[in-house]
């Protein structure tokens, strides 16, 4: 699913938050499997973040429209984005309308084809 | 190519970059944040996670509101120069030229944000070097003078966007060509990467353990023991002013630095031998002379006073001069103990006029510079000073006696360095002074001094001052931090900064195999780089001169008072008594 609600958390231990709705499926999985794989988007994605930010998991196979590859610890990670993250939830909790997930980064990938790119902002998917 | 992230920066989650403000319990506290999103739409929430080695933290634990300022993409050096500044750095918000408001839920925020999002904390989460703040949104401001700019990113302010067009363009070419994953290959075998092991390299490169942490914070959030600033620009003098200088020996320096600063002034000359005070009144072009300095105080002409007598008649003259309502510039010291310190001050501060101390230390645009680096963050948290003065000299006259002089090689040029270190380092808090053997036998006072001081801000300074030895080819003050060391020069208008990160040439240099001829090729001087100030004058001479008239004319006080020479003074008699008990002194704190 397409998140904008993450941040980092702290540099020691290496860690991330991202706040997910309860009612969607990417929640239950996670809560499933204390593990997940978060994409930074570039600039140049924004069909990837319509595309799996529209539709529900239940209905439709997002993974299988997307260019997923295994990394060494079997996290999946996107080809092109800015950079893949393999976390593991440490610690859950709901706040307002959203479950915050706090999870350890064990693993990420970079390309070097998208170094010189930015980030996609929610307001690049406004324009 | 793909290759490992190995830390939480390779990853690039941080995002949109802006600047948390709060107010804190010594005031304003801001901070560079790009680790900050909303966790909630109903209610509204945002999450931010300070560094709890940042003052921000605590100012937001204490009120517990703050106010996100999120940056537009134009204020991109504001904030590089915001996120350079070393985190202990007091009064950051000023320093950085930034404007800050308050709203009517009395949360500072900054003015020329695009964004501004005014937050009161519900709880919070402590997570290692960070803590979580969970806080419900309480206003939202938008500044529509930003209409039509993108916030500014994280990215922009360290990555390559920030990178000027024609080396994005390079840089571009790299990535396409291929030329740059084949760099890195090359790269990683000449020098392998470290294993992918995330927490184990963020670890080394920023982490910090709970005791680690705690270790750290002993020495204070804040480093509030600068109290002393340098002129931020030498002084204009604008006008006429008649001023005697009394004194023949260094009078003479006196009487060239004034005509520098002010080729218009009116100068005259006063000694107690007629000859040599004649002398120098022709070379000066001075407009009169006199043989007593009661006859030159009453002489209306004369506005001001500048003494360059010996130290211990120092209060004589500056009550004379303060008396008949002459403001007056003493050389340092401002005299040799502290009794008569505080008589010059009272007595000036009676009359209603100006008592300047000469310290040229003050007004040494390499120390003006160094002071900027330092409040820059150039050379991050400030740890050593270390400072190598004199070189040969024999002192004659009253300078050999020590009743006169208030000491030796301390008191005459240590005084100087100790309002270098006030400057660059701050106030010291105790003091720890030796000696080696006296080689000169014809004075009285010590010849050579080594001094340790220590600060409860962290920081330490080691003096060796000497008239036994000869010092060389050196820089007299060397400040080093954990970033980079500065290098001053004695009269030189420049500084010299060497930065702890690897500049270009010595970085590629380093890839060179073999080694000799990489020992070969490499020189320290590829590391350095030279800042050149723009002043005449290298001393501080100059400026002391400018300042002292300018100060007269604008009717103000100087920028090296009575009081701060007193503080130096006081500082130097605690050395004395470090020196005589062979333990530390504590300093009084100021």
């Amino acid at each position: 699913m397409t998140v904008s609600f993450f941040s980092e958390v702290a540099h020691h231990p290496t860690a991330l938050w991202v706040a997910i709705s309860p009612h969607t499926l990417s929640h239950s999985m996670i809560e499933k499997a204390g593990r997940f794989s978060l994409a930074v988007l570039t600039q140049k994605q924004a069909h990837l973040a319509e595309l799996c930010g529209t539709t529900s998991g239940r209905e439709t196979d997002k993974c299988a429209r997307l260019d997923l590859h295994a990394s060494p610890s079997g996290f999946l990670f996107l080809a092109g984005a800015l950079a893949s993250t393999g976390c593991v939830v440490r610690h859950s909790e709901p706040i307002g309308d959203h479950t915050i997930f706090v999870a350890d980064i064990i693993e990420a990938e970079l390309d070097s084809a998208t170094l010189d790119q930015r980030q996609l902002l929610l307001s690049d998917l406004q324009d | 190519m793909r290759f490992p992230g190995r830390t939480i920066w390779d990853t690039r989650v941080q995002s949109v970059c802006g600047i948390l403000s709060a107010n804190g319990a010594a005031g304003i506290e801001i901070f560079v944040s790009a680790s900050f999103a909303q966790v909630s739409l109903s209610p509204p929430l945002v999450i931010v996670n300070p560094n709890r080695m940042h003052s921000i933290e605590p100012a937001i634990a204490l009120t517990g509101r703050f106010a996100i300022n999120v940056m537009p993409v134009s204020s991109r050096r504001t904030v590089a120069r915001l996120m350079k500044m070393r985190r202990r750095e007091p009064n950051k918000s000023q320093v950085a030229g930034l404007s800050i408001e308050e709203d009517e839920h009395l949360i500072p925020f900054v003015e020329g944000a695009l964004r501004v999002v005014f937050c009161e904390v519900e709880r919070n989460i402590p997570s290692g070097d960070r803590r979580l703040y969970i806080a419900r949104v309480l206003a939202s401001r938008v500044n529509s003078t930003f209409a039509g700019q993108r916030p500014l990113l994280f990215s922009d302010v360290l990555g390559t966007q920030s990178a000027s067009y024609s080396r994005k363009l390079i840089r571009r070419i790299l990535i396409v060509s291929g030329a740059f994953d084949l760099a890195k290959k090359l790269r990683n075998r000449l020098r392998p990467a470290p294993p992918p092991d995330i927490a184990r390299t963020t670890y080394e490169q920023a982490g910090a353990t709970e005791e680690e942490i705690a270790r750290i914070n002993q020495y204070g959030i804040v480093d509030h023991s600068r109290k002393l600033k340098p002129p931020a620009a030498p002084a204009i003098v604008k006008k006429r002013i008649g001023v005697c200088v009394v004194g023949t020996g260094w009078g003479g320096v006196h009487c060239r630095y004034l005509r520098m600063a002010s080729p218009a002034a009116r100068i005259f000359v006063c000694g107690r031998n007629p000859e040599r005070t004649a002398r120098l009144a022709r070379s000066v072009g001075a407009e009169a002379m006199f043989t007593d300095l009661r006859t030159a105080v009453e002489d209306e002409r004369v506005q001001a006073l500048t003494l360059a007598l010996p130290h211990d008649i120092h209060r004589q003259a500056a009550e004379t001069g303060a008396a008949a309502g002459k403001h007056v510039l003493v050389e340092k010291p401002i005299a040799t103990n502290l009794i008569d310190a505080d008589a010059m001050i009272d007595t000036a501060r009676t009359a209603g006029t100006i008592l300047m101390v000469a310290e040229d230390m003050h007004f040494r645009p390499s120390v003006r510079e160094a002071v900027a680096c330092v409040s820059r963050g150039d050379v991050g948290e400030p740890l050593y000073l270390l400072v190598h003065a004199g070189g040969l000299r024999r002192p004659q006259g009253w300078a050999a006696d020590k009743d006169r002089m208030g000491g030796g090689v301390l008191i005459d040029i240590g005084v100087h360095y100790i309002r270098g270190l006030r400057l660059l380092m701050g106030e010291p808090d105790r003091v720890l002074a030796s000696r080696a053997m006296q080689v000169n036998t014809k004075m009285l006072g010590e010849d050579s001094v080594h001094l340790l001081f220590a600060s409860r801000s962290g920081w330490e300074a080691t003096m060796l001052l000497t008239w036994s030895s000869p010092r060389g080819n050196l820089p007299d003050i060397v400040l080093a931090g954990d970033q980079g060391a500065l290098h001053l020069w004695p009269g030189k208008r420049y500084l010299d900064y060497y930065p702890a990160a690897p500049r270009f040439l010595p970085n590629m240099i380093s890839y060179v195999r073999p080694y000799w001829l990489q020992e070969k090729l490499i020189r320290p001087q590829m590391q350095r780089i030279r800042i050149t100030q723009p002043d005449k004058d290298g001393t501080g001479y100059l400026g002391e001169m400018q300042e002292f008239l300018t100060a007269i004319s604008e009717d103000r006080p100087p920028a090296s008072r009575g009081e701060d020479g007193r503080r130096d003074l006081e500082i130097v008699l605690r050395c004395y008594e470090s020196l005589d008990r062979g333990t530390w002194s504590d300093i009084p704190t100021l």
